[in-house]
């Protein structure tokens, strides 16, 4: 390379890495976590031991004492472990036995990452047909039982702590080279490899470059993790008697002689038995730990939220089919609470169609979910009441509120695929919803729901009863989805984006469905939106959402677009950089459905 | 449904043939000649010559390779050094324990593990969650046969409510076998279970949370019809993954468990052919337990085109 970088090679040294400010607050964030540091702390006391386990232990681990009173014995003032079948100290033995596990832990990890590591980026970084041939071969191998290849190994090599790692080192391997290939096809894909490789530098050099520092945090994780895994299988190995040498003091093969010996002295189980658990537990704590702290996930703890006791609400307007008065959505951890909706109050009429308009995060979904009782843990009602036909709904009991949900309160998605379970079908679903309300047989909700699907334009109804949601097109999954609304004729529906994910000509069908179906019904339709069409469109009125708070209510759908008062809604009308339906005229009543799509 | 069936033949077939292959080149990777490890280190070379020339170790790798694949479709797996008998018939001897040992262990697996997963999942984040999981990363560190030595401890020494042998075939008292099975299963299915509690919570958990239950819980369907029915049918797919996972897992230990319960499984004639380096039973031994875990994990990948309308072939 000349002395004159070329841009593209300055790009590629600047790529992405963790600096030390990122690293000083995955400490930060892991001293926070008293599991990962009570995990730490054991692993510093079996280094500990470890090193200096000559000056430690009481007595030579290998020193038998074969007298009557010296074998077998329980914890006595001498042998605060007691003794094994030689009459050897337990507890020496156990101080030696860290050195052991340390070594095969991480030597056998090692192995795992040398044997693994370079499989992975060849698989990842090749890609097509090396990766998927290598990937099913990956797969294969990793099916076989661990146990099965340890057994082979040693039949090849025989017993030995050379022999062991390897063969724990094979058997997390593929393990290894999983994880690689993953992390190489992600960090390909980015731009900075993809201008290293234009500049010209060795397709190796960008592995190791680029690739590896990416790998590490994920490399560390699942060797932490595999460490402890490893002393387990050499335990188990050594247990079997084809580990290590039964002189050597490993843990395993203390439990190992401890079995054939459980019924004289059952105390031995202990002693290796409770340390290798202790171990192993350390390693997964302290694993689980740097990986959430990697990934900055903090466990908040969320507490339930507990509506003010309010007097009872004034009656309702007997117009009206929603109240929704003075309602405060909060979200409460244990840190801290946070306003999503804060003080709303919006009205829907028998047969009317509001339409409730904000940006993303602007509440709206929140205030709905309020109203459908469908908040998720930790957000709750805080204030104000929901009075739905004349009841108050805000906070009232699941089972009471079940009552009501079909009934009289139905809720239609955004997208309508996620909306239905994709492995029952639509017949199943149907079903199942108008059973809930009705003491309709299988056999009449299965013919009632065939007459709602008929009714909300999905063809050959009856036939299409046992396909599956991906049978669908995005527009027939959303009539299934009001399908499932409408099936108890409820009061209230709230359409909550529910024509967001559809494309535009099928949004359009949709929306006059709804119309068509409040038509014929006298529903009210809560309509949730962030598209300025659809309000003109369809809504009779229309409220703006703004950062958790209704700034706006407008007496019909025109005087909105007309007559903004709010400078908030002036911004978002504004903002609007297509025009949806009426590119010309300023809309009005009559302009909206001038403009609106031919099949309307 | 036969579709289904033979797409995933098709793809088993790779599989077995990598295995073989594996299993094959055992043969070659051990040190020292098989006809001297059968005539003992005293044998004279003419000796040894005879003996591999009636095994076929003189001839070329691939017609040895072709010749053991040949024998093996036919069920003739060679014959044992140490016993002088046939591999298979070795084999299918110890089978009924191995398998009633694996049997129970992932029946305590699944039921341990998809019922927790399935309580920690309902109540995501709530305290029978941190339970749960808290639960699942402890049994993750304990090594199932030292749960097995404190379940004979307590249950069998100390208390005297199973009988020492554990092992008794199902053929001569079955109420025996299952009585003697209860520990070992309990004890193997302990570590897999944990694997399949915390797979099944995240399942549980994430479709408790998707759209489709806020569907139809906003269209009044009770939420045990909601937690069975839906959650549960679009939870198996991962568990089941899960469970085929453990599948593999479980056969590994059990031949660690055999021998704290003292059972005669395929563990013990493992383990005796290793240290006396009998080759052929070694390989048997290993074919028989692979082409097993790639039945289940045949079956499994079935049961997940039966379960996932999308898996299945158009």
């Amino acid at each position: 390379m000349t002395s004159t970088p070329d841009p593209k090679t300055v790009a590629v040294a600047t790529a992405p890495r963790e600096g030390g400010s990122e690293a000083v607050r995955v400490l930060k964030r892991l001293a926070r976590k008293p599991l990962a540091i009570v995990g730490l702390v054991w692993l510093l006391v079996v280094v500990f031991a470890a090193i200096n386990a000559d000056w430690l232990a009481p007595f030579d681990p290998t020193e038998n004492n074969f007298t009557l009173e010296g074998l077998l014995q329980g914890p006595t003032a001498e042998h605060p472990l007691g003794t094994d079948e030689n009459g050897r100290d337990v507890l020496s033995r156990l101080l030696f036995g860290a050195r052991i596990a340390l070594a095969v832990g991480f030597g056998s990890v090692l192995v795992a990452m040398l044997i693994g590591v370079p499989i992975g980026l060849l698989l990842g970084y090749r890609g097509g047909w090396t990766d998927r041939i290598g990937t099913r071969f990956v797969d294969i191998i990793d099916a076989l039982p661990g146990m099965l290849v340890a057994f082979a190994v040693v039949a090849i090599l025989g017993r030995g702590l050379p022999s062991i790692m390897l063969a724990i080192g094979l058997i997390f391997s593929m393990n290894f080279a999983r994880m690689a290939r993953a992390i190489t096809l992600a960090e390909r894909s980015k731009l900075y490899v993809d201008a290293a490789k234009v500049s010209g530098i060795r397709e190796s050099t960008i592995l190791f470059r680029q690739v590896l520092p990416n790998l590490a945090g994920p490399l560390v994780i699942q060797g932490a993790i595999l460490t402890g895994a490893a002393i387990i299988i050499e335990s188990a190995l050594s247990f079997l008697g084809i580990g290590l040498e039964s002189s050597v003091p490993s843990w395993g093969g203390q439990l190992g002689a401890a079995v054939t010996k459980m019924l004289v002295q059952p105390f031995m189980v202990f002693p290796p038995g409770v340390t290798i658990m202790l171990t192993v537990l350390a390693f997964n704590l302290l694993g689980d730990s740097v990986s959430e702290a990697l990934h900055g996930e903090t466990r908040k703890r969320f507490k339930r939220v507990k509506r003010e006791s309010a007097a009872a609400p004034a009656p309702a307007d007997a117009g009206n089919v929603l109240e929704i008065r003075d309602v405060t959505v909060e979200l409460r951890s244990r840190d801290d609470t946070v306003e999503l909706v804060k003080h709303a109050s919006l009205t829907v009429g028998r047969g009317e169609i509001v339409a409730l308009l904000g940006e993303s995060g602007s509440g709206k979904s929140t205030l709905a979910k309020a109203v459908l009782g469908l908040l998720a843990p930790g957000i709750g009602v805080a204030s104000g009441s929901i009075l739905l036909d004349g009841r108050d709904i805000a906070g009232m009991p699941e089972k009471e509120l079940r009552a009501v949900r079909g009934t009289e309160l139905a809720a239609v998605f955004q997208d309508p695929m996620a909306a239905l379970s994709p492995v029952h079908t639509i017949g199943t679903q149907l079903t199942d919803v108008i059973r809930a309300h009705s003491k309709l047989s299988r056999r009449q909700a299965r013919a009632r729901a065939a007459e709602l699907l008929d009714k909300v334009g999905v063809r050959d109804a009856a036939n299409r009863l046992d396909d599956y949601p991906h049978q669908f097109s995005g527009g027939m999954a959303q009539r299934v989805a009001i399908a499932i609304a409408l099936s108890s004729n409820p009061k209230l529906v709230i359409a909550d984006e529910a024509t967001s994910a559809l494309d535009v000509t099928t949004q359009a069908q949709v929306l006059d469905l709804l119309v068509a179906l409040r038509d014929e019904f006298g529903m009210g339709i809560l309509l949730i939106t962030h598209d300025l069409g659809v309000v003109a469109e369809v809504a009779d009125r229309a409220a703006v959402m703004n950062a958790g708070e209704i700034v706006e209510v407008s007496a019909d759908a025109t005087s909105l677009f007309d007559a903004p008062q709010h400078p908030y809604t002036k911004k978002l009308l504004a903002a609007r950089s297509r025009p949806p339906r009426h590119k010309t005229a300023k809309p009005s009543r009559d302009g909206r459905r001038e403009n609106a799509p031919e099949e309307s | 449904m036969l579709k289904l069936i033979g797409s995933r033949l098709v793809l088993v077939i790779p599989q077995l043939l990598i295995v073989g292959l594996l299993v094959f080149s055992l043969l070659y990777l051990v040190p020292g000649s098989a006809a001297a490890l059968i005539l003992g280190d005293a044998a004279n070379p003419e000796a040894i010559k005879e003996v591999e020339a009636q095994l076929g170790l003189d001839k070329p790798f691939h017609e040895q390779l072709v010749a053991w694949f040949g024998g093996a479709v036919q069920g003739d797996l060679g014959d044992s050094y140490l016993y002088k008998r046939p591999v298979l018939d070795l084999v299918l001897e110890k089978l009924p324990a191995t398998l009633s040992l694996v049997g129970g262990g992932l029946i305590v697996a699944m039921l341990v593990g998809i019922g927790l997963g399935l309580l920690a999942g309902v109540n995501a984040r709530r305290l029978a969650d941190r339970a749960v999981t808290g639960f699942s990363a402890f049994m993750q560190s304990v090594p199932e046969f030292w749960i097995g030595l404190l379940l004979i401890l307590f249950f069998v020494i100390q208390l005297g409510w199973f009988p020492v042998r554990a092992w008794t075939p199902p053929t001569s008292d079955p109420g025996a076998w299952l009585r003697g099975l209860f520990l070992p299963a309990l004890a193997l299915g302990t570590g897999a279970s944990a694997l399949i509690a915390r797979q099944t919570r995240t399942a549980v958990a994430e479709a408790l949370a998707s759209r489709y239950a806020d569907t139809l819980t906003a269209a009044g369907v009770p939420r045990w019809k909601i937690v069975f029915k839906y959650a549960l049918k679009n939870a198996m797919i991962p568990v089941l993954a899960a469970s085929a996972l453990a599948v593999g897992i479980l056969f590994g230990t059990s031949l660690v468990m055999e021998r704290v319960f003292a059972f005669p499984g395929l563990g013990s004639l493992l383990l005796s052919s290793v240290i006396s380096k009998d080759l052929p039973v070694v390989q048997g031994a290993a074919l028989i337990v692979c082409l097993i875990v790639i039945a289940v994990n045949l079956l499994v990948d079935i049961g997940y085109g039966l379960l996932n309308p999308r898996a299945r072939p158009q």
